[in-house]
């Protein structure tokens, strides 16, 4: 029984190359089918993330070898095999159990601590599953890798901690000043990427109403066409900024284009509703006289860097404890996986001292008519506290043995000392 | 059985979920959240019983000793605590408010000594609105100070651009600002129902003796001016609307607080004679205008 993964990851192969070998849904179902079809004797699940695309196989016979995978993957993408085989890993046994869950735990994702990855290793394994390719093994390790996750997000803080600037702007300072964002005012000035970037995470949290002023209303238009929001002139600047709740900033103005004086004409109009100032421009379009302001949060790249670089500190001191736990887990997996190769020897052996103990039993309840129930109820008892301390050794030794792997040689040892079948 | 539970029971239990609490500022813990909502369910029952007990077994009126209406304020208030840890589990309540119910339960055990009111059949119903409508007020002014109290420290390290710390994260400012409102807003009519079944109160045991309680009672005058105070803070914030910003709202609980401690301390320490009509009156039964409400 061996585990086996191959793949490629954001570690060792450039995005060009990842983009080449990727898999939507539909080609991932099409393709473990066809994977089955060539290697019916193995399990597969295929996990193809944009940041990886790995083949997770299990099985009695021998994995494939990675010229195998990558004749495999050449075929599917119609990409010469040899141009694949450079960037593949290939980790077998323990070291595949422990990438699966190292890779689920989200330690070996491009941000470490995005929660994003346990959903498509669920994803990867639940069209196997739906596919058929995934038999009892695969099975058992993803939701073991699952389990891994859970651990991971419960016992540590890996998943708290954000480490780029849009996410800590709306994870760690918007949403700790607003409960909701459907029924907020956004009002976004200039047109910089960060800016897209932040006003995707706004717009998962349900952000909608979304004002773009920008010095030319050519630019401010097409960004409020891309994000469904409503375009205005450079004017409407103080009035915007008086109905909005969350504000990014990213002009290229080398002076600040609200000064202290402009945002005490529009602060009474706001009627002491806070409100929150993202300022990712360089230089500054926000006066930092106005952060001093009741109700006013703002912020600055640099103060948005110093939060990040703080919680990549932070999230680095939780890596010990995720790494703990994926080691556990791993052993735990192992041992549990190897101890069902030890079960049915096991059974064996206590069913072949039960049945000369049943014997036993029944000769002397025969020689001895005059044992009320309860005597011969003691006795039976006796006799299986002797069956179970005579058993308890050896069991012990193959739970101990199993740890470490299957221990064929104790297995065969014992097999053949109590003359036991295959 | 129920007999044996003690006001050890429950308060050592809040302190077990406060211990807790405080834990979630240096270690995280699978566990942690359910041995919280364990000890807290286990706290409420033996806080719950004891009442039960007590308001079975009441000399004067059910509850309405001042030990009985501190512990059902502790009461009310660990029973928010309680929904707040089950449906708002990562946020860090028990920091600021299971202080407050020890503290609540911590009085009501000096106020132990004080003998119950009984309660005249015709004054026990005014006697109940008195006592249930201040302690709901009480109940709201301490859970206003709590959300004011986690609305200042909330923005302070907003405005110092702090993220939140593992272990003490907090609402956002804005559901501690509808929290904070809320309760002043509901404090106030609370308290002011207080205050008119008070004197109705008053009128009904006085009848057309001279006596009763004196409008320059200490008691009275401050419950008079911490109602004033509530009555403005709401007019303001329905009529001005700067102040219904956040920091305005969460002071003004703040100042709320104050209040009502002094009000609780004048009922507590002063002597006054509010609450202890019987005394003046010579009459065998105690009975009480705060009738289950100290100081009031």
């Amino acid at each position: 029984m061996i585990f086996q993964v191959v793949g490629c990851s954001h570690r060792n192969t450039p995005l060009a190359v990842r983009e080449r070998l990727s898999f939507s849904g539909t080609q991932t179902r099409q393709a473990i089918a066809e994977f089955r079809q060539t290697f019916p004797g193995l399990e597969v699940v295929l996990l193809s993330t944009c940041n990886r695309v790995e083949l997770y196989t299990a099985g009695e016979e021998g994995p494939p070898a990675p010229e195998q995978i990558a004749d495999f993957l050449g075929r599917f993408h119609r990409i010469p095999p040899s141009e694949i085989l450079e960037h593949l890993y290939s980790h077998g046994g323990e070291e595949a159990v422990r990438h699966l869950f190292t890779v689920a735990s989200s330690l070996d994702s491009m941000v470490i601590g995005e929660p994003q990855i346990l959903s498509q290793v669920k994803q990867a394994c639940q069209l196997a599953n739906e596919a058929q390719c995934a038999g009892p093994l695969l099975q058992d390790l993803f939701q073991a890798a699952a389990k891994v996750a859970r651990r991971a997000a419960g016992e540590t803080a890996i998943h708290q901690r954000r480490v780029s600037i849009p996410s800590v702007a709306v994870a760690d300072f918007a949403q700790q000043i607003f409960e909701r964002f459907d029924d907020k005012k956004t009002l976004v000035i200039g047109a910089g990427e960060m800016a897209e970037e932040t006003l995707r995470y706004l717009r998962d949290q349900g952000a909608r109403d979304l004002t773009v002023i920008n010095r030319h209303d050519e630019r401010a238009r097409e960004l409020a066409q891309r994000w469904q929001g409503k375009a205005r002139s450079w004017d409407c600047l103080p009035a915007s900024l008086a109905e909005a709740d969350l504000v990014i900033s990213t002009t290229g103005a080398e002076e600040p284009i609200v000064t202290p004086g402009q945002f005490a004409a529009v602060e009474s109009a706001r009627g002491g509703r806070p409100l929150f100032v993202l300022d990712l421009a360089v230089p500054r379009d926000f006066d930092p006289a106005i952060g001093g302001r009741p109700g006013v949060y703002l912020y600055s790249i640099d103060d948005l860097r110093q939060a990040c670089e703080k919680n990549r500190t932070e999230r680095d001191k939780e890596i010990p404890a995720v790494q703990r736990i994926v080691q556990q887990e791993t052993e735990a997996f192992l041992a549990e996986l190897n101890h069902r190769h030890v079960t049915p020897l096991i059974q064996q052996l206590r069913q072949g001292w039960e049945k000369p103990k049943d014997e036993e039993l029944q000769r002397l309840f025969h020689k001895l008519p005059e044992l009320d129930e309860r005597s011969r109820e003691e006795v039976r008892q006796a006799f299986d506290r002797l069956v179970n301390k005579l058993l308890h050794p050896p069991m012990e030794s193959l739970r101990h043995a199993s740890r470490h792997g299957v221990p064929r040689g104790l297995l065969e040892a014992l097999a053949r000392l109590f003359q036991l079948k295959d | 059985m129920i007999s044996g539970i003690s006001i050890t029971c429950f308060a050592a239990s809040y302190a077990v979920v406060l211990a807790l609490e405080i834990s979630r500022l240096f270690f995280r813990s699978g566990v942690r959240w359910a041995v919280m909502v364990g000890f807290t369910g286990a706290g409420m029952l033996a806080h719950t019983l004891f009442l039960a007990y007590r308001a079975a077994h009441a000399q004067g009126s059910p509850l309405s000793s001042k030990e009985d209406w501190y512990l059902i304020a502790a009461w009310v208030l660990a029973g928010a605590y309680f929904y707040l840890a089950c449906f708002h589990a990562r946020n860090a309540f028990g920091v600021f408010l299971l202080p407050f119910v020890l503290g609540l339960i911590g009085v009501g055990a000096l106020a132990a000594d004080a003998a119950p009111f009984a309660g005249e059949p015709a004054s026990a119903v005014w006697g109940a609105i008195h006592g249930v409508s201040l302690l709901l007020a009480t109940v709201s002014v301490v859970g206003g100070f709590v959300a004011g109290l986690m609305y200042l420290h909330q923005s302070y390290h907003l405005k110092h651009k702090r993220p939140p710390r593992a272990g003490l994260r907090l609402p956002s400012l804005e559901w501690l600002r509808k929290a904070n409102s809320r309760a002043l807003i509901f404090s106030m009519p609370m308290l002011g129902l207080g205050i008119l079944s008070g004197i109705v109160l008053n009128l009904v045991r006085r009848g057309p003796q001279p006596g009763g309680v004196a409008w320059n009672d200490p008691a009275v005058l401050s419950t008079t001016v911490m109602f004033a105070w509530l009555l403005i803070a709401v007019l303001a914030g329905w009529f001005y609307r700067p102040a219904r910003e956040g920091h305005k709202v969460a002071y003004m609980t703040v100042v709320s607080f104050v209040f009502l401690v002094i009000a609780l301390g004048i009922g507590l320490l002063i002597d006054s004679g509010h609450g202890d009509l019987r005394s003046r009156r010579g009459s065998p039964g105690r009975s009480s205008v705060s009738q289950g409400r100290p100081g009031a």
